[in-house]
């Protein structure tokens, strides 16, 4: 079990409440192949805009929205550059190019701004193409005043352990969430390494390591980063279902508090999840399911078919609405108390395949 | 990537065929002025390239990696000249490929049988164990295509079996050096192989094999030298059911024994990929149709006798008299089918085809008996059996892959043959003594391997089994609406084979994996 909801989080999903009333509304944005960053009006079910973002092709790989919902950072060419684009004029605002000389240098999936929106930090990974071989070189990442504009290059880099698929800032703005083998804290100024929370070396009697993959960043709506987990059970006979387990791994962006926690035999695969900025004990994960996960009971929900497989999931500010995304060119709207689609939006053109589903408020 | 840049991967066995007689150019010059631009000359050859040796197939996939990632260009008849240079220099002996030709043959449905499972793990869930296991180079080098590895797929490490362990850290130290442990650039074979005068490999050969899904065939090939290391081909082949195929090619030999042939054949491009024994008499391999690979059959030739190759049909029922003829070269002299089946009387006897008819014993046992005919003899050649104990479909495991509807790729199917077994002395099937009868005629059916695929109707959708013939021909690409989730028209299947064995049923099952298409399908998988 999870501990009690704290009176800080209670509080700060009262604020996103508040906002909620406000004039601003919510905007799904995400990407479409093979260049496009589209914003989309969430009560409307309509795109609100598209745009192009220069030398992008064949796809745009992870989008991160600045905290002000102006600008998009995607990242595009080939995994080798990050551009920022003006949500409002279709701009390209920002732009660094990772690869040069002899370096190609590609970015695995994780990124995220800094609270203030000042600072972009990105994870990459490079290889030296030489004369006649090629030379890995270690993983690091890189940050990026986001007021550098076109051709920026880092303000500093530091290590980052290999395999990192998830970059995460905290709340506050001083940790850098590292997530891969383990989710690794890293002081967001300086890099140095400041604390470790285990994934693979979580070294639990009776539990294999667990298996984790998610380079999906949908946090942003209740602070906290989830992702199912699998394990086998050593304690358990090979043909008992209970030894096949399915977790759920939390780590909370505003409080660093961090659980992973059984709660079923594993029947789904679940690419990706959210959780309710609103009822925070509900994670909804997707794939070719979508799953309502109680993470305070430790229990599954519900759980419907989908029309087609789904990569990505986010929620409404407001905690009514799933809009699950990513894969083909159409985001399907869910109830999230019933788990029934009460909408749909179609994005004519590319395929989303492995972008994100952001939510912001404009 | 545009189609114009991935379309040397499709045109690569072509190559093969249509190569050139050997380019103007010495092929030391010709790989100097191709390559030395980024492999370095040093004093024992070009950096890299002289730390390596491969197959034909595995020089052309670097040759093709060249011109798609570093834009070198090579003018008509160049990419062959150099396959066969380097194939010819820097090789691999018939005992280093002899494990893995399955995947030079493209044998369908093989399970591999991997030497190392750290390797297996590592390179093995990617591409298959014979990839690597067909190459070899120094531990150096196996460092450096470590680093491509990750360099050129940097996702490798976050894959399934790339994401439990410190990938690049044990890719980086412990497979290089299993890697030149098992397959080291500098052998005793390769020095003594590649030291050899290779024979000239005209004449008239005798042919014997089994056509997949079809039954065993026979035939004649007339090799004729057109310049060195290649010929022209002329062969006539007897199918079952009296279907007749002459068919003429032409074939280059690489590093002395690779046979890398094309024939035209009853409208069809087929390829050889064959071996030329270590005498220079005997061919062995399998040959495929060029563009449905899982079409294809065995090969057996020898060029002198006396000889046996084959024997059709390879089983007679004891208690029965059947014509059996006995397939070779320099066949002459009495004819023993073993114990228990004598020779009833000669019908034919030319020197390369000797039919009798026979009659085995009705208390004679199951087993393979030698064949011999005069000084020509082989080992196990014909089956006795009582009864059909058991039937096993090959391949066990296999897979088809849906295909067409539109789409740049054609679908793959899947080719069973059901193989009759006697049960041995314990009685028992399924044994290491059961007796291999040999092919049978079957009625083929598919059932849902697992309780998913029936609830998904993977009978309905997979594709459609041939009663008759064992072939399997997978549905259409694409997303169907129809089905749970929009899924493919993927499938998990149990394919069925029933023998009539005078009037009394038996049956064998397979596994046939229905999936979606192979985007990427290099000349070794």
């Amino acid at each position: 079990m999870r501990g009690p909801i704290t009176l800080l989080a209670i509080a700060f999903a009262g604020g996103l409440m508040a906002s909620a009333a406000a004039p601003a509304a919510d905007y799904i944005l995400t990407g479409q192949k093979p260049d496009q960053l589209v914003l989309i009006d969430a009560k409307a079910r309509s795109v609100a805009a598209k745009h192009t973002i220069p030398d992008a092709a064949p796809g745009v790989l992870t989008v991160t929205p600045s905290p002000d919902g102006k600008v998009g950072y995607a990242i595009v060419n080939r995994w080798e550059s990050v551009s920022g684009i003006d949500l409002d004029s279709g701009e390209q605002v920002f732009r660094a190019d990772f690869s040069g000389g002899d370096k190609r240098v590609k970015a695995m999936f994780g990124m995220d701004v800094s609270p203030d929106g000042s600072e972009l930090f990105v994870f990459l990974s490079p290889v030296s193409l030489k004369a006649g071989e090629y030379e890995v070189g270690d993983t690091y990442v890189a940050v990026y005043d986001t007021s550098a504009g076109v051709g920026a290059e880092p303000v500093r880099t530091f290590p980052a352990p290999r395999r990192t698929a998830i970059l995460a800032v905290s709340n506050d703005g001083s940790k850098l969430y590292a997530i891969g083998w383990d989710v690794v804290v890293l002081d967001a100024q300086s890099g140095e390494q400041i604390g470790v929370h285990p994934i693979r070396n979580w070294g639990r009697q009776n539990f294999t390591e667990p298996d984790v993959l998610d380079v999906w960043p949908q946090w942003s709506q209740a602070d906290v980063f989830s992702t199912p987990y699998f394990t086998i059970r050593t304690d358990k006979a090979e043909d008992d279902p209970a030894a096949y387990a399915m977790g759920m791994l939390t780590l909370d962006l505003q409080t660093d508090e961090f659980v992973m926690e059984e709660y079923e035999n594993f029947e789904v695969i679940i690419f990706s999840t959210v959780v309710n900025p609103v009822r925070r004990n509900e994670v909804y994960g997707v794939y070719t399911q979508l799953s309502k996960i109680d993470i305070e009971k430790d229990e599954l929900v519900e759980r419907i078919d989908l029309p087609h497989t789904y990569y990505a999931v986010n929620v409404s500010s407001d905690g009514s609405e799933l809009y699950a995304g990513g894969t083909m060119n159409d985001i399907a709207v869910f109830d999230t108390e019933t788990l029934e689609q009460i909408g749909s939006i179609e994005l004519d053109g590319g395929n989303m395949a492995l972008s994100s589903i952001r939510v912001l408020q404009r | 990537m545009s189609i114009t840049q991935l379309s040397p991967v499709f045109t690569l066995l072509a190559v093969f065929a249509f190569a050139a007689p050997a380019h103007a150019a010495e092929p030391d010059e010709l790989l100097n002025s191709k390559c030395s631009g980024c492999h370095a000359r040093t004093d024992d050859g070009l950096q890299r390239i002289k730390d390596s040796r491969r197959t034909p197939e595995g020089w052309d996939m670097t040759l093709v990696r060249m011109a798609q990632i570093h834009g070198v260009k090579y003018a008509e008849g160049e990419r062959a000249a150099l396959i066969k240079h380097l194939s010819d220099t820097r090789g691999l002996a018939p005992s280093e490929t002899a494990a893995w030709r399955y995947a030079l043959e493209r044998t369908p449905g093989v399970v591999e049988s991997p030497e190392d499972a750290t390797l297996a793990e590592m390179c093995a869930r990617c591409h298959t164990y014979a990839r690597h296991a067909l190459q070899r180079r120094t531990q150096e080098d196996w460092l450096k295509l470590s680093h491509f590895h990750l360099g050129q797929y940097p996702t490798t490490e976050y894959q399934a079996l790339g994401r439990d362990r410190n990938w690049w850290e044990i890719a980086s130290t412990e497979v290089p050096e299993l890697l030149a442990d098992h397959y080291p650039l500098d052998t005793e074979a390769w020095n003594e192989w590649s030291a050899r005068e290779h024979p000239d490999l005209s004449g008239t050969w005798r042919i014997a094999g089994h056509a997949e899904g079809e039954g065993p065939y026979h035939g004649t090939v007339e090799i004729s030298a057109e310049g060195e290391d290649r010929y022209a081909t002329v062969a006539t082949l007897n199918f079952p059911e009296g279907r007749t195929v002459v068919s003429e090619g032409n074939a280059i030999v690489y590093t002395g024994y690779e046979w890398r042939g094309t024939a035209d054949a009853d409208g069809k491009t087929i390829r050889q990929v064959f071996a030329v024994g270590e005498d220079g008499n005997t061919l062995s391999g399998r040959w495929f149709d060029a563009d449905n690979d899982i079409d294809g059959g065995t090969l057996t030739a020898v060029r002198e006798g006396p000889a046996i190759l084959a024997v059709i049909p390879e089983y007679i029922r004891a208690g029965e008299t059947a014509e059996i003829a006995v397939h070779g070269v320099g066949l002459d002299g009495e004819v023993s089918l073993g114990a228990g089946v004598d020779i009833v009387e000669t019908v034919s006897a030319d020197g390369n085809i000797v039919v009798v008819r026979a009659m085995a014993a009705g208390d004679a046992g199951a087993g393979r008996r030698d064949v011999s005919v005069g000084d020509a003899s082989a080992s196990a050649a014909l089956a006795v059996f009582q009864s059909v104990d058991s039937v096993r479909v090959e391949p066990a495991n296999t897979i088809a892959r849906v295909g067409g509807n539109d789409g740049p790729l054609a679908k793959v199917p899947a080719q069973f043959d059901a193989v009759a077994y006697a049960n041995g002395a314990d009685g028992d099937a399924g044994t290491d003594d059961d007796v291999r009868i040999g092919y049978f005629d079957a009625t083929w059916s598919v059932e849902p391997a697992t309780e998913i695929a029936a609830a998904l109707d993977d009978v309905e959708y997979a594709g459609e089994m041939n009663t008759a013939t064992g072939l399997f021909m997978p549905a259409a690409a694409g997303l169907n609406p129809e089905r749970p989730y929009s899924t493919n028209n993927a499938g998990d299947l149990v394919v069925k084979a029933t023998v009539d064995d005078n009037g009394s049923e038996v049956s064998g099952t397979a596994r046939l994996v229905v999936t979606v298409q192979r985007w990427i399908d290099p000349p070794i998988r």
